[in-house]
């Protein structure tokens, strides 16, 4: 057999991981340990929603993009859009032709992208740029020289989309796609910009005595039987796994002045965090 | 959102879909990859196989570089990817005299119906395309969507109703059979009696078992030995050679 590569780790994890099993508990808890490298520390992810902001058109992203234009010379934005509505209709199709999730992920993907690009042309004259999961490379570049990407939200798994565990719409979409860009870059904030204030005990569209929640636990979520959680269920599973982005803000993108106030670290909207996240 | 269980359609349901591994197999060079790449040669014009590679031990490698500088799992995720898409690229060239190309992530969900009807076989990354998109693990730090569940997923999607695992091994054993005398060969287990057994490794990528049980079509997976000549030809067959791991028991219970 052709000699295997050579590892120079002081540790010895690296030994193991040549040889041993990747289903092994002990190793992979082994993986865990050691130095975490935040990417893009000082950047802030927020996640624009597609039918609650964009789907609006003029009367929401105008006042919005004015305040976003306000915040690039503080701030570096990662901006991630929702789909909205065309993407219910896509799915709604597809789901009646027995299309699979796989197939019925690619066309949610397209609303996001187009909905990326409609922020994208936009944002133009600020020469911000909008980039696909292939162009990811240049990212840090088109922050530290823009101060701002746009992206389309969903994650790029497409045909390789795991199956709901009930019915077939994807269960990792836009939510999903922007939280993990926030966890894999490190980044010092997740914002979603909706049109409510951000969670209640229900859908405060159709309960009109639905409460506000401003701060509460993932693990309480998870185990709650509220309707509607804010975010997609995939978040919040997700954040009792990260290893950065424990603390996600839910706030309203059609009041001015909340997402300065969120970027700027203020408590604005729904805090949803990991039980016991000290806020480090 | 409404409810939303159909029957889903099967969008390539001939497709026998195989998985070569990369440790393995494809790390011990022409030993053991060029008889079964001869096998899999003798199954064209019997069946049209999508052939999915594994990484391998470069993935071994770069995850332990990787996690010494801190990188995150996505990060880790997108570098293994390249290596899997390496052996992707040998098995294609070994098969290149007959037709079989490798497929890029973009290009199978674009192009594969098309090739795998005009062809025998093609070739793609056993990795799935996540990147930085890979799911945070439960445990550790090692992305959990890798070869194995990569070509579930797609065998999933193309409604296959199994995806084979050629590996080294005749399958799974109730202990480890090299230190074990009173080790037992399993042919068949469901995921559930498997979980139940609490055996400290699996040969394969654990998050299969998740998978399995949502499966709409592929609701087996199936480990053979592919140091034996033949044990491929049988599982493609539909034998129930080496294990077979099912989605439920026969009861149907999950």
């Amino acid at each position: 057999m052709p000699g295997g590569p050579r590892t120079n780790s002081p540790s010895g994890l690296a030994d193991r991981l040549l040889t041993g099993s990747l289903s092994d508990e002990a190793l992979l808890r082994e993986t865990g340990s050691g130095i975490d490298t935040p990417l893009l520390p000082f950047a802030s992810v927020i996640k624009i929603g597609g039918q609650s902001v964009i789907d609006r058109g003029r009367a929401a992203l105008f006042p919005l993009l004015e305040e976003l234009e306000q915040n690039l010379a503080e701030h570096r934005l990662i901006i991630g859009t929702g789909a909205g509505t065309r993407a219910r209709h896509a799915y709604s199709v597809g789901v009646d032709l027995g299309l699979p999730t796989g197939v019925l992920t690619t066309l949610g993907t397209g609303v996001a992208m187009q909905n990326a690009r409609i922020l994208g042309y936009l944002l133009a004259r600020h020469g911000i740029p909008v980039i696909t999961p292939i162009e990811f490379g240049q990212l840090p570049l088109y922050l530290a020289e823009r101060h701002a990407v746009v992206f389309p939200g969903m994650p790029p798994y497409t045909y390789w989309e795991h199956n709901a565990r009930v019915g077939l719409i994807p269960p990792h979409r836009t939510d999903t796609g922007t939280y993990l860009v926030s966890e894999v870059f490190g980044a010092r904030s997740m914002i979603y910009v909706k049109d409510e204030d951000g969670l209640y005990t229900d859908d405060p569209k159709r309960n009109p005595s639905a409460k506000f929640v401003p701060k509460a636990t993932v693990e309480e979520l998870l185990a709650s039987d509220f309707n509607d959680l804010v975010v997609e269920r995939a978040v919040l599973e997700f954040m009792l796994n990260a290893r950065h982005m424990k603390r996600i803000q839910v706030i309203n993108g059609l009041i001015p002045g909340n997402l300065t106030r969120a970027l700027a670290g203020e408590h604005v909207g729904t805090l949803i965090e990991t039980d016991g996240f000290d806020g480090g | 959102m409404r409810k939303t269980d159909r029957s889903v359609v099967p969008l390539l349901p001939f497709v026998k879909v195989v998985k070569i591994g990369g440790r393995s197999i494809i790390d011990w060079g022409a030993e053991r990859l060029l008889p079964v790449l001869d096998e899999i040669v003798s199954l064209f014009g019997t069946h049209k196989v999508l052939i999915g590679a594994g990484a391998g031990v470069r993935s071994r490698h770069v995850f332990g570089v990787g996690l010494d500088l801190g990188l995150p799992t996505g990060v880790l995720a997108a570098l293994s990817a390249t290596d899997a898409e390496q052996n992707a690229h040998m098995l294609a060239a070994l098969l290149a005299r007959h037709g079989v190309v490798s497929l890029p992530p973009p290009l199978v969900t674009h192009l594969l119906p098309a090739l795998i009807t005009l062809g025998n076989g093609v070739v793609v990354n056993g990795v799935p395309p996540f990147e930085l998109w890979e799911h945070p693990p439960s445990v550790g730090r090692i992305p959990p969507n890798r070869t194995d569940a990569g070509m579930y997923l797609l065998a999933e999607v193309y409604g296959a109703d199994r995806v084979v695992y050629v590996k080294d091994i005749d399958g799974l054993y109730t202990a480890d059979p090299k230190t074990d005398p009173s080790a037992k060969h399993i042919p068949s287990i469901s995921v559930a009696e498997l979980k139940e057994m609490r055996l400290r490794t699996l040969p394969f990528d654990l998050l299969v078992l998740d998978l399995l049980p949502l499966g709409h079509h592929c609701r087996m997976v199936q480990i053979v030995n592919g140091t034996k000549p033949g044990m491929l030809t049988k599982a493609l067959a539909g034998e129930p050679v080496g294990t077979v791991i099912h989605a439920s028991s026969e009861s149907g219970a999950t």
